[in-house]
């Protein structure tokens, strides 16, 4: 599973960005209600303020490197890859392995008829 | 503000006022489309990284070979082990009575296929009972030596029971 995870682990990144950003956007808004406060508190001000520089930072890394990544490997033209003859033969396979059974359920019953 | 003289308190608080609504909503439609842009990088990692799809593609492809192969292994299993029985049971059949009383002399596979057909249709019995009929000499060879490649039947007998 070492496809499915890496590129699974790149969409959590992306995902993480996401509630990063939610996160940024949370703090400016509280240092703006903070702001609109008569007597703002100037510590609670700077801690938001802070929250907020540090998680438009962290999106900005994230995202340069991940369209870094995206610029290396991208193509521009469509994938063209199938497991469709795979999945045709695994199907056949499971249609002799039913068909099988089918026989052997049809000998059963005239076993079981003839024994009656 | 310091100097009363320029602008009164009202408006400097309307300004700041109309200010930050102005702030918030760019901060706002920043995130959107920092949202928008999160999304699209989504979409074209699942479309364009060509390295994970390929890597996905073979994994899938080694499943479900690894599933047919199983499929096909279970089957010549049993296959063998039905052989194996067969083989026992033309055995029995042919040394025993059952197969020379009947004046027709039919094989196993042919004694079996007509109790079929005479429980599901009559009219398909006219097929199978000329093509014994015309076989009548097979059985008596076949239970001296025993045909054990023979797993379908006789191999002198009617080719298939259609």
């Amino acid at each position: 599973m070492a496809g499915f995870g890496v590129a699974n682990e790149r969409l959590r990144a992306l995902e993480e960005l996401e509630r990063e950003i939610g996160a940024s956007l949370q703090s400016a808004g509280s240092v703006i209600l903070e702001l609109s406060k008569e007597k703002p508190a100037e510590r609670h001000l700077e801690r938001q303020a802070a929250q907020f520089g540090a998680a438009v930072a962290k999106v900005e890394a994230e995202l340069s490197a991940q369209i870094r990544y995206l610029t290396q490997v991208a193509t521009g033209q469509p994938h063209e890859g199938s497991s469709y003859a795979a999945r045709k033969s695994c199907q056949l396979a499971l249609n002799r392995l039913d068909y099988a059974r089918r026989r052997l359920a049809e000998l059963a019953r005239a076993c079981e008829l003839m024994l009656e | 503000i310091e100097d009363e003289t320029q602008v009164s308190r009202a408006t400097q608080g309307e300004q700041d006022n109309y200010e930050m609504h102005v702030r918030a909503a760019n901060i706002v439609r920043a995130g959107e489309s920092l949202m928008k842009l999160v999304s699209d990088l989504k979409q074209f990692l699942i479309l364009n990284d060509f390295p994970s799809v390929n890597e996905a593609i073979n994994q899938r492809n080694q499943q479900l070979r690894s599933l047919q192969e199983e499929c096909d292994k279970k089957l010549i299993a049993l296959r063998d082990e039905i052989s194996i029985d067969l083989y026992e049971l033309e055995e029995e059949y042919y040394s025993s009575s059952y197969s020379l009383c009947d004046s027709n002399d039919l094989p196993l596979c042919e004694a079996y296929w007509r109790q079929d057909f005479a429980t599901l249709s009559p009219e398909s019995l006219s097929m199978p009972l000329a093509a014994a009929t015309a076989e009548p000499s097979v059985a008596p060879s076949q239970s001296s030596t025993p045909s054990h490649p023979h797993v379908n039947g006789h191999g002198a007998g009617p080719a298939e029971h259609s």
